[in-house]
């Protein structure tokens, strides 16, 4: 985060070109990897501080620092207003434990959507008021409509489009529809010094 | 009434010619139909339904030079795999499960929400927490499958597994309730034991005859019938004319088998056989008496509650044939659902119906998301955006200046229709557009620029420059002038004018439209207004035409076939914009 | 990023309301609690950042070992907007999760029951034990819930025979163990 900037606008523009509102709640900060060019707007809440707790065997045995990554977000990705990313929790072994979240390139997560899902692909479109239990698994091409209540565990694969509650594959993503979720053009319309839409 | 945003669907021009397209003349390619420049094409004919697709959903022939629609291109499966596993799935065990997953993927047949395998009655997880890491835990059975969702669980309908994995092979053969069930191949060993042969002939003749599952039953059947067909009874030789139209004679026999066990069986020697053969007799045979006694449903519906009852939408999901008898379309309680395996899903790839050229295919692999082949129309005909344009130029003219208002009655509103080019030729518009909208309720269309040229798009470098060079590109905006209408009401460049184009870039055009929406009053002995009659759309015939490197290799080029050879083409075809909503 | 671990900045809230609470919650800095009657929050419960509990309408009382997630609010003012005795009582081991409102107004939840993801109990309304409420429920003001009842797809009902209310039960106390070495807890701030 580049602090000499005077802290002004209302988004902070680090220097890897992620967009976040002064306005967002980020606990945890440490675990929170951002990829670049991603927009957090205000009022989205990322809970970094829910780290996993019981490494995996073979990096306790080999010794290795322990990844404390609780949420990692990759490339032009964009958090709506209020939504909510936070790390999926289980019993492991008998005991509790956070797992890491992970988010792939070119997510959209709309407004007050919640996301415990064990791990987003990449080009992923999620509706408003989403609910995506914990554990999900949603793989690239997706797209998530409006109010949709993904259950825990559940696994959607590429090209689908699921909707209602529970969730349930309504339709596929058609051939000429992958351009759709490249979020370039909407990273560079939010910020402290936005562009029109291009056409 | 609901927002609407505005939308262009474009008519596959499968729809309404019996060529599908295709350039039957070879000297005049692609030209539309002769009759189509007479009619309008009305998007609200119920036929239209059909051929109107977004943009996204068309795909493109190079070779044929014509849009296709998911309706009429021609589909092969390259990959069968399970939505839950991603395991692929050969396409040698499909038939013989139903096009289902094999391993442990089951949908919840109260919810259809994901299952997962839990253990019971031992002690860590709430399957809430639980993840079905069955090697890792000390897990000892038994274990049931459990929906995370609506928290049903198998042991309501009384199944439970001695092991956490093959829960597939375990399901099928386990009846609601827990009885075991037998396979097909436990039932024909059964059968050489001689002890359960003195049982059943002891048993034959009396009421207690075995129940038999659907699947069964119709294995035995198939047996005894083949059976027949193999060994005929000579006996009867005389009506073999007769014979041959019953459902006992061995032709017809032979056919419908063919057709309900997808052939094979399909004996040549059949032909020569004649005579009657007899039915079957005993459940070793496929022999089932029906059982017509309901009483004790009666009984149950009366002690149970309606949540106890299964749904149509849960019997409609329910799998045909795994297991319960006669359960497919006639299950009545919840107790007799059971676990829904999960159906496969494909990847397809995509044929141009006229040609045969594969003009969309994925990657075989199921964990890719790449395309080996992809055209879509997308790529080759330009894309249509609308939005709506408030102006204040003229003191009639006002139009929605928020998207998704509605649409006041007879008063002129302006849209701006963009055409982007998404090919590196320039290329020549042409729009035709009824004067009035077809229907009941007409409402006035004007395109004031008609006829216009869309520059090339030489996107390589721009893409690139629009990364780093922000400024520049802000700046190069500003000198091609601001985005929207109102700012620009001094510029004399932007006054609505007929025949000239709003505003253009590096390869987009964008033109107005003018309509009057039309009245939505009833006029007296009209019924009451129907669906979406509200919604103002207006049906536009787009021509394109460019100059494209001519192909020597498709049909209908032109003679001489020189590659040198710039060869003019032409696109022409109908597209639908939806504007918005007319106020009531 | 730099050194700084969150940014979280302020949350709007009210008066300070009257408090109870007990020396093994765990109570995270952000989470607000706001009104004008008391607010009792029983042992070993854990209240999440920006989780919300507001007592305008009445008392609040939330039992042993509760877990309220981030953005969940307790005790929304409803429709009604009436000062009761006990605005809402919450039972043993009940979770709220990211979201979940319930409104104020003599309303019940009670022991073990899941309020889900962005679920709504409306006020009055009298929530039974070992409930699920799964994500974007809602119940209706007043309405009562037996026990074991799951509420999914859009409203619909169903019972929940699973049995496993001990096991579950034990899982949240091992959740909660975790969320107490990681939640830094400041009681002192709400005394």
């Amino acid at each position: 985060m580049s602090s000499r900037r005077p802290p002004r606008g209302e988004y902070i523009e680090t220097d890897t070109g992620n967009k976040v509102a002064r306005k967002a709640t980020l606990v945890g900060t440490q675990n929170i990897i951002l990829g670049g060019k991603t927009v957090i707007q205000p009022d989205v809440m990322i809970r970094g501080d829910l780290v996993r707790t019981i490494q995996p065997a073979s990096q306790s045995a080999t010794g290795a620092a322990p990844n404390n990554t609780a949420v990692s977000i990759g490339r032009y990705c964009f958090l709506s207003r209020g939504c909510c990313l936070r790390p999926p929790g289980r019993l492991y072994k008998g005991a509790f434990t956070y797992m890491p979240l992970r988010i792939g390139d070119h997510v959209f997560v709309g407004p007050a959507s919640v996301v415990q899902a064990a791990s987003i692909g990449s080009h992923v479109h999620i509706g408003a008021k989403v609910a995506i239990g914990e554990f999900a698994i949603v793989k690239d091409y997706v797209r998530i409509l409006d109010g949709t209540v993904v259950p825990p565990h559940m696994v959607i694969p590429s090209f689908s489009i699921v909707a209602g509650q529970p969730a349930r594959l309504i339709g596929e993503v058609p051939e000429g529809g992958h351009e759709a979720f490249e979020l370039r053009d909407l990273y560079r319309t939010v910020g402290n010094n936005p562009q029109p839409t291009p056409v | 009434m609901a927002a609407l945003t505005p939308y262009t669907y474009i008519q596959c021009p499968c729809s309404d010619s019996p060529t599908l397209g295709r350039p039957s003349d070879a000297s005049s390619p692609t030209s539309p139909e002769p009759d189509e420049d007479d009619r309008t094409f009305d998007p609200r004919a119920p036929r239209s339904n059909y051929s109107l697709y977004p943009l996204e959903y068309l795909l493109y022939c190079e070779d044929c030079h014509q849009i296709r629609c998911p309706r009429c291109v021609a589909e092969e499966i390259v990959t069968y795999y399970c939505p839950n596993c991603l395991f692929e799935v050969p396409s040698s065990n499909l038939k013989s499960e139903g096009n289902r997953c094999t391993r442990s993927c089951f949908q919840c047949p109260i919810c259809i929400g994901p299952l997962a395998v839990t253990s019971v009655e031992t002690k860590p997880d709430p399957s809430l927490l639980a993840a079905p890491d069955n090697t890792a835990t000390p897990h000892s059975g038994p274990y049931a499958l459990t929906c995370s969702y609506c928290n049903w669980t198998s042991t309501e309908v009384g199944i439970k597994f001695d092991k956490p994995n093959g829960i597939h092979a375990q399901l099928a053969k386990l009846r609601n309730g827990g009885a075991t069930r037998m396979t097909a191949k436990e039932r024909k060993e059964r059968r050489k034991d001689p002890a359960f042969r003195a049982a059943a002939a002891a048993a034959i003749g009396s009421r207690e005859q075995e129940d038999l599952d659907l699947e069964t039953q119709f294995a035995n059947l198939k047996m005894f019938y083949q059976n027949q067909l193999a060994h005929p009874n000579s006996a009867d030789t005389g009506l073999s004319g007769l014979g041959d139209l019953g459902f006992s004679s061995p032709t017809s026999l032979s056919r419908i088998m063919s057709l309900y066990t997808g052939g094979g069986l399909q004996d040549k020697k059949a032909k020569s056989r004649v005579g009657a053969m007899r039915e079957a007799l005993d459940p070793d045979e496929g022999f089932q008496l029906a059982s017509l006694d309901e009483s004790a449903a009666i009984a149950q519906l009366q002690a149970e509650t309606l949540d106890d009852t299964a749904s149509a939408a849960q019997l409609l999901d329910q799998p045909p044939n795994i297991g319960e008898e006669h359960l497919y379309g006639r299950g009545r309680f919840a107790s007799e659902l059971r676990p829904i395996p999960y159906l496969l899903r494909t990847k397809r790839s995509k044929r141009c119906p006229m040609c045969r050229h594969i003009i969309s295919k994925p990657e075989a692999k199921v964990q890719t998301t790449r395309f080996r082949i992809r055209l879509i129309a997308g790529s080759y005909i330009p894309s249509i955006a609308i939005r709506p344009l408030a102006i204040s130029s003229g003191s009639s003219a006002s139009g929605p200046a928020v998207p998704g208002a509605l649409l006041e009655p007879l008063k002129p509103a302006h849209y701006l229709l963009t055409f982007k080019n998404p090919i590196f030729e320039p290329v020549k518009v042409t729009l035709g557009a009824p004067s009035k909208t077809p229907g009941r309720f007409a409402s006035k269309v004007t395109v004031l620029c008609p006829d216009f040229e869309i520059d090339a798009n030489t996107d390589v470098w721009d893409e690139a420059l629009r990364e780093t060079g922000e400024r520049d590109r802000e700046k190069e905006r500003r000198r091609r002038r601001g985005e929207d209408g109102n700012h620009n009401n001094n510029n004399n460049h932007n006054q609505l004018e007929v025949g000239k184009i709003w505003e253009r870039g590096r390869n987009w055009v964008s033109i107005v439209v003018e309509v009057v929406p039309a009245s939505l009053a009833l006029v007296a002995g009209q019924g009451p207004l129907r669906e979406d009659e509200d919604v103002l759309e207006i049906p536009m015939f787009v021509r394109v035409e460019w100059e494209g490197d001519a192909g020597g290799d498709e049909v209908g080029s032109a003679p001489g076939g020189d590659k040198e050879v710039r060869e003019k083409r032409e696109l022409a075809y109908w597209c639908v914009l939806g504007l918005g909503r007319i106020r009531q | 990023m730099s050194k700084r671990h969150s940014i979280l900045p302020p949350a709007p809230s009210g008066p300070r309301p009257p408090t109870h609470l007990s020396p093994t919650l765990t109570i995270s800095d952000s989470a607000v609690l706001t009104g004008t009657h008391s607010i009792t929050l029983h042992g070993e419960t854990v209240i999440h950042p920006r989780a919300r509990l507001d007592s305008l309408a009445g008392r609040l009382t939330v039992g042993r070992r509760c877990v309220v997630h981030e953005r969940a609010t307790i005790g929304a003012v409803g429709a009604s907007g009436r000062i009761v005795e006990a605005a809402v009582t919450v039972g043993d081991y009940v979770v709220v999760e990211v979201g979940a409102v319930i409104e104020a107004g003599e309303t019940v939840v009670g022991e073990g029951t899941v309020v889900g993801v962005g679920a709504r109990v409306g006020a009055g309304a009298v929530v039974g034990k070992h409930c699920t409420l799964t994500p974007h429920s809602e119940i209706a003001a007043g309405e009562v819930v037996p026990d074991f009842t799951v509420v999914y797809s859009n409203g619909l009902r169903r019972t929940d025979k699973r049995g496993v209310a001990e096991l579950k039960n034990k899982g949240l106390a091992r959740q909660i163990d975790v969320l107490r070495r990681m939640i830094p807890s400041n009681p002192a701030k709400f005394a």
